[in-house]
């Protein structure tokens, strides 16, 4: 039995927040310089009422619209997001009747978020090698801008919204990517769940009390209210724990670093993607960055990439190695097969 | 490691290493192309080479290649 990752599409929301709309709302903010070294110029904003729930349902309509897919066949939906609708029911199951999907299949979202597409392939995999599922909708939607304080110019310089759909099947799909899904190597790091976090509004401190805190500069720091980062911890995580992670990942599957055509990484910036490319040993030309017109989307940044890289660019590799890694903290990497 | 093989490997960290100059004694938060990002690649230096960890307090306070160099060896 085999799991193939057999289409993926995306959905970025209308609104976009431009280098030139941030310089002009933070005039002393370097917004060009900082730019130039994440590599973004560009990010999509989900409109106030509009929803990781919606996001998904769009990202999932223009899957089954692109390769034609029948929406009878699916036969199990799961949906990474850290923003979802409510807090209660699960997202999944109002975008089963939204979709219009049968009555007969499973539902369920997860809560990760830079990791989160790998875990998702992971679940699914899991779900078709044990004869659950035969045709999984995978779907990542995430709104951090919703987040992220209006005082924030860091994190809104980094981060988009966005949202994916990949079809996981047993089976082939006539035209499809149809990329056998391999093996997986996960790691945690809980002592560090501070670092990338929304403090305020669920049970631990359900009241959203936080005090906008300043530096010594006047410039932000954080509100517990908001989405905080502590970027030098990210990074170190990144830096440390991700290159180990590659290793294990191709012994695994045994594979070298040369044997891989194009690594996909979590697209969280390009200094951060630039710095673990070299401790990874990893060649410039196979590995693959794009996030200029998209910035960080979390979940989505994977399966965006793959379809920039697959559909757009039309480059059909025979091997990619996945990774991501980020908030929990928490990494995940598998290799794809053609 | 001597001094000025520290100084080589600090200022590789600048994404514009090589039209700067940089020596010793410089405030080296003075390079135009200085930003936190440059201070994160520069400390995962000092991690790799040294095993050292050094807290945001104290690395605000250091403001030369010669200081931080200096800090680096009494902490070893």
């Amino acid at each position: 039995m085999k799991a193939l990752i057999n289409a993926i599409s995306y959905y970025l929301p209308n609104k976009v927040l431009t280098n030139k709309d941030i310089s002009e709302e933070f005039p002393e903010w370097s917004v060009d310089k900082i730019s130039t070294k994440v590599g973004i110029n560009a990010r999509h904003i989900a409109d106030k009422d509009e929803t990781a729930g919606d996001m998904a349902f769009k990202a999932a309509e223009k899957l089954f619209e692109e390769y034609n897919i029948t929406k009878d066949k699916i036969d199990y939906l799961i949906l990474c997001t850290q923003s979802p609708d409510y807090f209660l029911p699960t997202t999944a199951c109002i975008l089963q009747d939204k979709l219009g999907l049968s009555k007969k299949i499973g539902a369920f979202d997860f809560n990760m978020g830079c990791s989160g597409y790998i875990y998702g392939l992971g679940i699914a995999k899991g779900l078709i090698i044990s004869e659950q599922a035969k045709n999984i909708l995978l779907l990542t939607a995430e709104t951090y801008s919703k987040y992220i304080n209006k005082e924030d110019k860091s994190n809104k310089t980094i981060f988009g919204d966005g949202a994916s759909a990949t079809l996981i099947s047993s089976t082939n799909l006539p035209f499809g990517l149809n990329f056998e899904i391999m093996n997986f190597c996960y790691g945690t790091d809980g002592s560090k769940f501070d670092s990338l976090i929304v403090k305020n509004g669920a049970h631990r401190h359900p009241i959203f009390d936080g005090k906008t805190q300043y530096d010594e500069n006047g410039d932000y720091k954080y509100n517990d209210n908001n989405l905080y980062m502590d970027g030098k911890a990210i990074f170190n995580f990144t830096a440390f724990q991700v290159p180990p992670l590659i290793k294990e990942t191709l012994e695994k599957n045994n594979l070298k670093i040369e044997d891989i055509d194009i690594f996909i990484f979590h697209q969280a910036n390009k200094f951060m993607l630039e710095t673990v490319r070299k401790r990874c040993e990893i060649p410039a030309e196979k590995f693959f960055i794009d996030i200029e017109d998209v910035g960080n989307t979390v979940s989505n940044t994977i399966p965006i990439a793959m379809y920039k890289a697959m559909i757009q660019k039309k480059y059909m590799p025979g091997k990619i190695l996945l990774s991501g890694f980020g908030v929990g903290l928490s990494m995940a990497a598998v290799i794809l097969k053609s | 490691m001597e001094l000025s093989e520290f100084l080589t490997k600090f200022k590789e960290q600048y994404v514009d290493s090589d039209s700067i100059t940089l020596s010793e004694d410089d405030d080296f938060r003075n390079i135009e192309s200085y930003d936190s990002l440059t201070g994160m690649a520069i400390l995962i230096m000092i991690k790799d080479n040294f095993n050292i960890e050094i807290s945001e307090e104290d690395y605000k306070k250091l403001h030369t290649v010669k200081e931080l160099y200096n800090y680096i060896q009494n902490k070893k």
